[in-house]
């Protein structure tokens, strides 16, 4: 175990975080990247723009508040030392995001106020299931609800946008490549560092189950309300003015209607968990569709 | 612009904000490797002086420790995102200090830096510890802020800075960063709560009872620390005097 947490170490951290990948940005983009003109000029993109952002810095919040909170249940050293690596990750995605809204015309006074305006409640329960295995200090649970399946909607999520926005919004494709790397190795932890202890606690499998499932439901009900319910791709449609033909896990998300989009990203999440699962000796649970 | 120009809240908004402390720490952090520079040489030691230095590191780690625990655990009762923000890079600056002492009892030939931690951790540091997380777990804000940011933040700028004087070269640059940290630290722990007293004079008395409660411990750890590292009488002396009126000089007691 003490080798492949060195691997975890924060002179890691340092030298390809920091030091690496994120050297020479500014709130995760380059300096004078902006927001593309259409998303301040027309209403509908605009609103839509901040509804997506306030998603992210909700499911940050979360993220700060659970690796912050596992710390102190952390059974090791050394995973201590990685989730405050991952805790200060979290925190910076806060920052950038919530710079982003400011970036989108949001004032600072009506922060807090956008934020529970556009926060997606079925993205709240979703958050809400994983703090609480994280306020009883569960620390198993808490890492498979934070590392694998948190993370590994995350990244599948932040792929998806990156691939959408790499051609006609490179600042905000730019703030989302960071993360994206960042969350690669919050989900590497913990499928290396979990297993071990589920194979230490099988007893533990049952609840870490039902976490999932749970879990997996208010994640596919978040996505159903963000694409069924997103007016952007009518608006473009409208305004005659092409999506870009992104390639997302073989598909041309350029011609895909908002379901078909949902479908994609639920079923390629989806089969990421279970693969995931399947790695730390967890059988993954199907959960209901919303 | 100096950021000393800004107004209170985009001050805040600048120095609580990770971009702060990505630049800060880039600047003493770049090229080193676990919190020394590379070219920072071992000189030889006797056996006694590596075993009291052993030592002097294990109840180090309790205190980063400590601290590692008590900034996570503070993040989730900081009223604000700003808190929030700030304390996850001192979450990080904690984590880090961990490390750094870990790798140089490694270098020291310590096979197993947590068992040794274990076995010769100060009993008054980890009533400390014990005692912190206690505050922190009871949701009470400025107690914690103080006990953590200020009281254990000061003890640890004052030893560590002292320590370096007298180090071995890899030691003292250790030591020298993690110091750099700290001052950030306690200046996160004084504007917090300077804002708070000012506008709640009932905190001071709160945060004085906190102190009361905490020096006791504080000082014997400093007596135990300044033992192992061979240090006079006289040295512990200054040394608890110089913690005494770091906490004083914040002017948040009394």
């Amino acid at each position: 175990m003490a080798d492949f947490l060195s691997a975890y170490s924060i002179q890691n951290w340092l030298e390809s975080c920091p030091q690496g990948y994120l050297d020479g940005t500014v709130f995760g983009h380059g300096p004078g990247e902006q927001e593309i003109a259409i998303l301040q000029t027309n209403e509908v993109l605009h609103e839509e723009a901040i509804r997506t952002t306030v998603q992210l810095v909700v499911g940050e919040r979360c993220a700060l508040a659970a690796s912050s909170g596992l710390i102190n249940s952390a059974p090791d050293e050394a995973s201590k030392r990685f989730l405050a690596t991952q805790t200060l990750d979290e925190a910076r995605h806060v920052e950038i995001f919530t710079h982003r809204l400011y970036d989108l015309g949001v004032r600072k006074d009506d922060l807090e106020s956008t934020i529970k305006e556009y926060a997606n409640e079925n993205l709240v329960k979703f958050a809400g299931v994983l703090l609480e295995k994280v306020d009883r200090k569960d620390f198993v649970a808490g890492v498979v609800g934070q590392n694998i399946v948190f993370e590994g909607m995350a990244f599948s999520v932040f792929e998806m946008m990156f691939a959408m926005n790499q051609d006609v919004n490179p600042k905000f494709a730019h703030t989302l490549a960071g993360t994206i790397a960042d969350e690669r190795r919050h989900v590497g932890f913990g499928e290396n560092r979990i297993g071990s202890l589920i194979k230490e606690n099988p007893d533990r499998r049952h609840d870490v189950e039902k976490m999932q499932k749970d879990m997996s439901y208010f994640m596919l009900a978040t996505f159903a309300d963000a694409f069924r319910n997103n007016a952007s791709v009518a608006e473009l449609e409208r305004l005659g003015q092409e999506r870009a033909h992104a390639r997302f896990h073989g598909s041309d998300l350029g011609v895909l209607d908002p379901e078909e989009m949902e479908y994609l990203l639920a079923t390629t999440v989806l089969k990421e968990f279970k693969t995931r699962l399947a790695r730390i000796g967890i059988e993954y649970q199907t959960p209901a569709r919303p | 612009m100096d950021i000393h120009d800004l107004d209170p809240e985009t001050f805040l908004e600048e120095v609580h904000s990770f971009e702060f402390w990505f630049q800060a720490v880039e600047g003493y952090l770049s090229g080193t490797t676990w919190g020394h520079r590379p070219d920072a040489v071992e000189t030889p030691m006797s056996e006694p002086d590596r075993d009291r230095l052993i030592t002097v590191l294990c109840n180090y780690c309790v205190g980063e420790a400590a601290a590692l625990e008590g900034a996570s655990g503070l993040i989730a009762i900081a009223p604000n995102r700003l808190a929030k923000v700030f304390l996850s890079t001192q979450v990080a600056d904690e984590g880090r200090h961990l490390e750094v002492f870990y790798h140089r009892m490694r270098d020291l030939g310590v096979g197993d830096p947590e068992r040794e931690v274990e076995r010769r951790a100060s009993p008054s540091l980890q009533t400390f510890r014990r005692r912190l997380l206690e505050l922190v777990a009871s949701r009470d804000w400025e107690a914690a802020i103080f006990a953590q940011n200020v009281i254990l933040e000061s003890l640890e700028f004052a030893v560590f800075q002292d320590h370096a004087r007298t180090a071995d070269p890899v030691t003292a640059d250790v030591l020298r960063g993690v110091v750099k940290d700290e001052r950030r630290h306690i200046g996160f722990g004084e504007n917090e709560l300077g804002r708070r007293v000012a506008t709640a004079p009932h905190i001071r008395a709160r945060i004085g009872q906190i102190k009361n409660e905490l020096d006791h411990l504080v000082l014997e750890a400093l007596e135990e620390t300044t033992r192992h590292l061979g240090m006079p009488r006289t040295d512990h002396e200054r040394l608890g005097r110089a913690y005494l009126e770091s906490v004083e000089r914040l002017g948040l007691v009394g």
